[in-house]
């Protein structure tokens, strides 16, 4: 069940990098956490009850319907256009994704070989999830969409952390407090400063500052 | 003491919310500054632990004393700068509380015992001095704050993947974040693990520290920010980063890594040193320059502490030298904004005849930050040279000696043409009390005193802190 679940995760990844829609990706980040719900709740071993409950209100409320609603919210009344904009074609964005795949899983083989504690599967695709989102915080021109990847980069660490939890349940708390901080930028975004200061939702616009 | 410095804080900023007047703010900062300060004093002669979180050893009792003895300098001079804000007062009251917020979180960082909750009260002064950043809004400080806010969260991203690794390099049954735990057992962790848990670990961290590649937020950051927050940043946050990369380190060490992350942090600080020179001589604006200072000089730390050796002595002793003259620099600068209202280096000159105070303290400054005698950091770097020759790294010397040459020859000639000249007319002749230079001098004599004639006492402190390496 588990496998499966890594599964549609890793191909929730690929399709970022496929589509072009903001939508496309609000939904992503939404079904990604759902995933990582049923994911604390089929593998769930060695944590404690109190750590279950947390893990699973903070999995299902906030990743999965508070982030993606607010995103929402945030994309309509910014006026932001429905293009992600990338730096380069589709069809390239793609294949990076893939090679940062293989990467991953040939990381992740070999790592395995030098940990018996590591399962191949879970740790290749939570280390090409981190990967990719860097990528797409790289190739995409507007802000909300680094956004986005910041939160991307962060559900790959949480199923990290979920790979290791029988040896330490607590980091998967403390990892939960990473979504603080994907919490401020959407209310910067919110509270649209961002918007008003700049006419352009860019990260062209980011570049006053400089030598 | 511990439970004061780090509960004394949250509590005085709910009392600030409830008052909301410019003079409680300023008092209040000062207070907790000068409470910290005895508390820390206290400590060096009582170390006594709080819970099993918070303990004191030597290497974090000097970290602490750096940051309680700057804390004090700059809250002297942030009773004019809040008093004269043309702020109101609930935004004054924003900015005091999230100064108490943000020092108390360093606080908690240098005394934290586990590297989870370290970790996470890193976390806190990124929240805390993005706020601080953000202070006198407009376009630029959003820019700085949101780059500030967004490199530094991947930072520290990619340091909780470090401490997931940690966690998978051990080979014990209950893996632990507490130090202790970590030092005892660093010899029985799994080497491919701990290698690339530490890589992890120094990137993520090296962002809040300022180590090149990953500084891009620091000068821009560094700029914005009101000067009592840059003196803050740059002589105190980037220490409490430091301080988990040395404790890091030394888990390396112990793990009979050291040579790897040694070569791994050198490059790391070299590569700071070098981004530091080639900006620093055609950079032309003064906080800026003050900013690509700072990673040079975090840069020259990270290096004195990973060739070990007698350079560990001058890893502490640097840290110490150059908190106190940056700190006093970044304080400084912020007189010649009030005075020139220009952060542009070409837009100032003739300070010398309009503020002699403040000329004499940014010289004495830069005095002090290039090294040049009774400047502690020439000791520091004395030794540090010493010990890459004594271990047969002289290319290494060689190239460091040439960046720090241009580095110090781009900060001579601004800070004196700076000084010399006249004085454009347009500028205000207003006095400023002594609030506003107080502080500079009490570091300027701390740092001679440690420059010229080291008390038996101070230099036992550092030495036992820096055996800690």
């Amino acid at each position: 069940m588990t496998e499966i679940l890594i599964a549609i995760f890793g191909i929730s990844m690929l399709y970022v990098s496929l589509t072009t829609r903001i939508e496309a990706y609000i939904n992503v980040l939404a079904l990604q956490g759902l995933v990582l719900f049923l994911m604390v709740l089929t593998d769930h071993a060695g944590m404690g009850r109190f750590s279950l409950l947390f893990l699973g209100t903070e999995t299902l409320l906030f990743k999965t319907i508070v982030i993606p609603a607010f995103l929402t919210y945030t994309v309509r009344k910014n006026g932001i256009m429905r293009e992600v904009e990338p730096y380069m074609p589709n069809f390239y964005s793609v294949l990076i994704t893939t090679a940062i795949f293989a990467f991953g899983f040939i990381t992740a083989f070999w790592a395995s070989s030098h940990a018996p504690n590591v399962r191949p599967l879970y740790f290749g695709v939570s280390i090409a999830t981190i990967i990719t989102g860097l990528f797409i915080i790289i190739s995409r021109k507007k802000i909300i969409t680094h956004v986005m990847g910041y939160i991307m980069i962060e559900n790959g660490i949480f199923m990290m952390a979920m790979s290791v939890v029988g040896e330490m349940p607590m980091i998967v708390n403390l990892g939960v407090l990473l979504d603080l901080f994907a919490a401020i930028f959407l209310l910067g975004l919110f509270v649209s400063k961002i918007n008003t200061e700049f006419d352009e939702v860019h990260i062209d616009s980011l570049s006053n500052l400089r030598d | 003491m511990i439970p004061i410095i780090l509960f004394l804080a949250p509590a005085a900023a709910l009392m600030l919310f409830i008052f909301r007047s410019k003079k409680l703010n300023a008092f209040m900062v000062c207070l907790y500054a000068f409470v910290h300060l005895a508390c820390t004093v206290l400590l060096i002669f009582y170390p006594i632990s709080f819970g099993r979180y918070f303990e004191c050893d030597p290497l974090n009792l000097y970290f602490l004393a750096v940051l309680s003895v700057v804390l004090a300098g700059v809250s002297v001079y942030n009773v004019d700068f809040v008093m004269k804000s043309a702020v109101d007062s609930l935004k004054s009251t924003y900015y005091s509380a999230a100064i108490l917020i943000f020092a108390a979180s360093m606080s908690a960082v240098v005394l934290g015992a586990n590297l989870g909750l370290m970790w996470v009260c890193l976390e806190a002064t990124t929240i805390a001095g993005a706020y601080l950043i953000f202070y006198k809004e407009g376009k630029e400080a959003l820019e700085a704050a949101w780059k500030y806010m967004f490199i530094c969260s991947i930072g520290i991203a990619f340091a909780f993947v470090g401490m997931i690794f940690l966690s998978l390099a051990c080979t014990g049954s209950h893996p632990s974040l507490f130090f202790r735990d970590i030092y005892a057992a660093a010899f029985t962790y799994n080497g491919f693990w701990l290698k690339l848990s530490f890589v992890f670990m120094a990137i993520g961290f090296g962002t809040k520290a300022g180590l090149a590649p990953v500084h891009a937020w620091l000068p821009d950051a560094h700029s914005e920010a009101p000067s009592p927050v840059s003196a803050l940043l740059s002589a105190a946050l980037l220490n409490s980063a430091m301080l988990v990369i040395l404790r890091l380190l030394k888990v390396m060490k112990l793990g009979n890594l050291g040579g790897f992350a040694s070569v791994f942090l050198i490059v790391m600080g070299m590569l700071s040193v070098f981004v530091a020179a080639v900006y620093i001589i055609r950079v032309n604006n003064y906080k800026r320059m003050l900013a690509y200072s700072s990673i040079e000089n975090m840069g020259i730390i990270t290096i004195c502490a990973a060739i070990g050796g007698p350079a560990a002595f001058a890893a502490i002793l640097h840290t110490a030298a150059h908190s106190f003259s940056k700190a006093s620099l970044f304080v400084t600068s912020g007189n010649i904004l009030k005075r020139y209202k220009t952060k542009e280096i070409s837009g100032v000159t003739g300070m010398l005849r309009s503020d002699p105070k403040a000329a004499w303290l940014w010289m004495a400054g830069f005095i002090m930050i290039a090294g040049i005698p009774p400047s502690p950091v020439f000791l520091s770097e004395f030794l540090l040279f010493k010990a890459m020759f004594t271990q047969g790294l002289w290319w290494l010397a060689v190239a460091l000696m040439l960046l720090l040459t241009i580095v110090i020859y781009g900060m001579a000639s601004a800070m004196f043409k700076m000084s010399f000249g006249n004085a454009p007319k347009d500028i205000t002749d207003e006095k400023f009390n002594m609030m506003n230079y107080g502080g500079q001098i009490v570091f300027m004599l701390i740092l001679c005193m440690l420059g010229l004639y080291m008390p038996k006492a101070v230099s036992w402190f550092i030495t036992n802190a820096a055996s800690m390496l």
